[in-house]
């Protein structure tokens, strides 16, 4: 489970997430929804621990990201928004290395690579450098070490941008196949479609606070008057 | 014309744009520009010495545009030179150099617009040694405006020719190098070339004894006027015609002289235009395209095993390090410049100096053991001091820090993977110092070994003294692997702070009476190093607090 409690986020003066409280059960996958600038790639990094929590609480299955860092991280499987990583290091010395960092055993980890890079289509440019694949491709490697953990919670950032329909295909089913053993998945987008396809619950953040947090039946209760996503998207949106 | 001028203006902004750039770096620029004052005015000083001690030789026999043509050559070689790094970098290896391909523009301007910022560089360079020279020459012979204005129009244009020459071969050279392939390799070997150059430079200066029969020539030569300007500017007609003009620029002879250099130029210039529109983009088209290897199979099966996070996480700073050119050119070479110098320095030093091999025997006999270590440990301070690979340690990574951050590693695990890399890399310096030292100078082996132990502390306390700093005040957001090491002061800072505190306790111990001997000595050196360590690691860990996750917010 995510929990997120009271979570406020300054840059300078200026806030960016503010007393934002939201949780995320096993078995779901939540879709994260705003317009640019409106909170999602801070409330990301706050998850994830790469931008500190001065104020409220996030709990990744129990452990506090800020309290027990390293414990919650294990949980955690994050592709972000950039997909520009180690990019001098070749494809599989990357998947070997995150290997490491997750503690995956060898027998288990040659079975995952071959799989994963296999269903991506980029098993043959494992022994390229990074450096030299398409936008495409590092956002299909960066996917495929984050999986190699299977992680309990995946917490994507805009997965889909620069993926090819047959990849994004294939995500699309290892994120419902996920959430369907009893993990989460957490995910930020701009396509709207993706949203109505895939998600049990959604959460849309403008100006750094929540303005609808539901699943979509939910949703369509609410908005009866919209025939789709993308009108109760701009309606909620709109800043006048 | 308009467009060309547009491309250049914005090409020189993006160039020179403080935008961005932090604080630290922005008074980094500030030093520079202060330490510039200074040595101009000892490079003027410096000028004036040479060129009035020549024009007093000279000028009896009418052999005085020997001076004026001796610094016209120079700066040419010196401007090729530095063209050669700047046009491969500005033309071809920059990273926007794609983002200008796609718009409307021949060739000839994206080339024009290239050319900008390597000749700003060359006008600094003629600025610093011809612009003085000119006006040295012009006060020890009294000459009047005519000169003067002569001087101005020629000084402008003598970056022209050597830049558009060099531009011309580059792109020629370019246009058959498959680029595509080995574009990080190119790289790499132009780094060692200057590497090598610099090596070069300093054996012919230690071997070359000037012998007599020069003398003679020389002799000979200045007897006759104009014979030594006629013999050094063979190979350099502009440079012969620029003399001229200007030894006599009220003359016919002067004026045509000086519109037949301009001619020149302007005709290579002209050349310049042609080529850049026929050949530029033959040579840059396909920078950014990828090769296809064979796939191997086994080779990747090989390669997955498991190993430990702190060890993996080494692997990959070194194979970045060694990979990426700019950080190979830069922690690399950079760190054996100084122990190849050294051994340049005792090999080729035939005249005997303080450095050569029989005097450096000599004084290991000499010495008392106490100060011969304390010496010696202070040498390495110098050589390891300023420590490239640990001053890089957290810049390094730049917008990709933050992959750090959300994996489960500790941060200790992080920056003592840096420090073991910048460590690994000094350690090569220290083992090209100590071979040296072993073979050549025939240090005792007791004093070696222990020499050895306290450089390798000396080593650690660099690297992690290094990678803190660089940890305190970082450089994440740079968009050229270049601007990690460009600009910054932190390499200075720590080569500052080393050498004040060895410096301190070895002048302390130099100094007292009650130590004596070489076993007591080196055992209090290396309880204080060990305890400067200790306190290295402390701050470390404080900085690692406080920074860790936040520099790159």
């Amino acid at each position: 489970m995510i929990d997120i409690q009271q979570v406020t986020k300054e840059f300078s003066g200026k806030i960016a997430v503010e007393n934002l409280s939201l949780t995320v059960d096993d078995g779901k996958i939540f879709g994260f929804l705003g317009p640019n600038g409106a909170g999602k790639s801070t409330t990301i990094k706050l998850i994830t621990g790469i931008l500190p929590i001065e104020q409220g609480k996030i709990t990744i299955n129990g452990f506090d990201i800020t309290e027990h860092p390293l414990e919650a991280k294990k949980r955690i499987g994050y592709v972000p928004d950039r997909s520009d990583v180690f990019l001098r290091l070749k494809g599989i010395e990357y998947l070997n290395f995150i290997a490491d960092v997750y503690d995956v055993p060898t027998d288990i980890r040659k079975k995952r690579i071959e799989y994963y890079a296999k269903s991506f289509g980029i098993y043959e440019s494992l022994n390229d450098h990074i450096l030299t694949y398409s936008h495409g491709m590092r956002q299909k490697i960066v996917i495929s070490g984050v999986l190699l953990h299977e992680p309990e919670v995946w917490i994507l950032d805009e997965p889909l941008t620069g993926l090819d329909p047959k990849s994004s295909y294939t995500l699309k089913e290892m994120m419902r196949e996920h959430a369907n053993k009893g993990n989460i998945v957490f995910f930020s987008t701009h396509v709207l479609e993706v949203v109505e396809q895939l998600c049990d619950e959604v959460a849309i953040i403008n100006n750094g606070h929540i303005e609808f947090l539901g699943n979509m039946s939910e949703m369509k209760q609410q908005f009866q008057d919209e025939d789709n996503l993308e009108k109760v998207f701009l309606e909620l949106t709109q800043n006048e | 014309m308009n467009k060309t001028w547009k491309l250049i203006r914005t090409i020189v902004k993006m160039q020179f744009s403080l935008a961005g750039k932090s604080t630290s770096e922005q008074i980094g620029y500030a030093f520079l520009f202060i330490f510039a004052i200074p040595f101009s005015i000892f490079i003027f000083y410096a000028i004036n010495g040479i060129v009035g001690g020549l024009y007093t030789i000279l000028e009896p026999a009418g052999n005085e545009s020997f001076i004026l043509g001796l610094l016209f050559i120079s700066m040419f070689v010196v401007l090729i030179l530095v063209s050669v790094g700047s046009i491969l970098s500005s033309f071809y290896f920059a990273e926007d150099i794609e983002s200008f391909l796609s718009l409307p523009y021949h060739p000839f301007q994206i080339m024009l617009g290239k050319s900008a910022v390597p000749f700003i560089t060359l006008y600094v360079t003629n600025a610093a040694i011809l612009a003085p020279g000119l006006i040295v020459f012009g006060l020890h012979s009294g000459s009047g405006v005519l000169y003067y204005i002569y001087a101005l129009i020629l000084w402008t244009v003598t970056p022209v020719l050597p830049f558009v020459l060099t531009a011309i071969i580059v792109m020629y050279g370019m246009r058959f190098l498959n680029l595509s392939k080995n574009k990080d390799r190119m790289k790499i070997f132009a780094g060692l070339f200057t590497f090598i150059f610099i090596i070069g430079i300093n054996i012919v200066l230690r071997t070359n004894n000037s012998s007599a029969d020069t003398g003679e020539d020389l002799a000979r030569l200045i007897q006759e006027q104009n014979g030594l300007l006629n013999t050094i500017t063979t190979f350099f007609p502009t440079a012969y015609l620029h003399s001229i003009s200007l030894t006599d620029p009220a003359s016919a002879r002067g004026f045509l002289f000086l519109v037949l250099s301009l001619l020149i130029i302007a005709c290579a210039f002209a050349l310049y235009l042609t080529a850049g529109q026929k050949i530029y983009f033959k040579g840059v088209l396909g920078l950014s395209g990828g090769s296809k290897k064979k796939f191997d199979e086994e080779k990747i099966t090989k390669r997955i095993k498991q190993s430990n996070v702190l060890f993996i996480s080494w692997v990959r700073e070194m194979r970045t390090i060694f990979r990426t050119p700019t950080f190979f050119t830069q922690i690399i070479v950079q760190s054996l410049v100084f122990p190849v110098l050294f051994i340049v320095v005792i090999l080729f030093d035939s005249s005997g100096g303080d450095f050569s091999i029989s005097s450096l025997g000599a004084m290991v006999e000499e010495i008392e053991p106490k100060r011969f270590i304390l010496a010696m440990t202070g040498f390495t301070v110098f050589a390891l001091g300023i420590n490239p690979a640990s001053i890089s340690s957290v810049s390094r990574d730049g917008k990709s820090w933050f992959n750090h951050l959300y994996m489960p590693i500790k941060a200790e695990t992080v920056i003592m993977s840096k420090v073991w890399a910048a460590f690994c890399i000094n350690l090569l310096t220290l083992l090209v110092i100590g071979a040296v030292a072993f073979i050549f100078v025939n240090i005792p082996i007791g004093i070696g070994v222990i020499w050895f132990g306290l450089s390798l502390i000396i080593n650690w306390i660099t690297s992690v003294a290094g990678t803190t700093l660089d940890l305190y005040t970082p450089n994440l957001q740079w968009t050229d692997e270049r601007e990690v090491f460009k600009g910054r002061l932190i390499g200075i800072l720590a080569l500052i702070i080393e050498v004040v505190v060895f410096g301190s306790i070895i002048l302390f111990l130099w100094n007292v009476d009650w130590l004596e001997g070489l076993w007591m000595t080196s055992s209090i050196l290396t309880a204080a190093f060990i305890l400067l360590s200790f306190v290295c690691h402390l701050i470390l860990r404080k900085v690692i607090r406080t920074q860790y996750y936040s520099i790159h917010q």
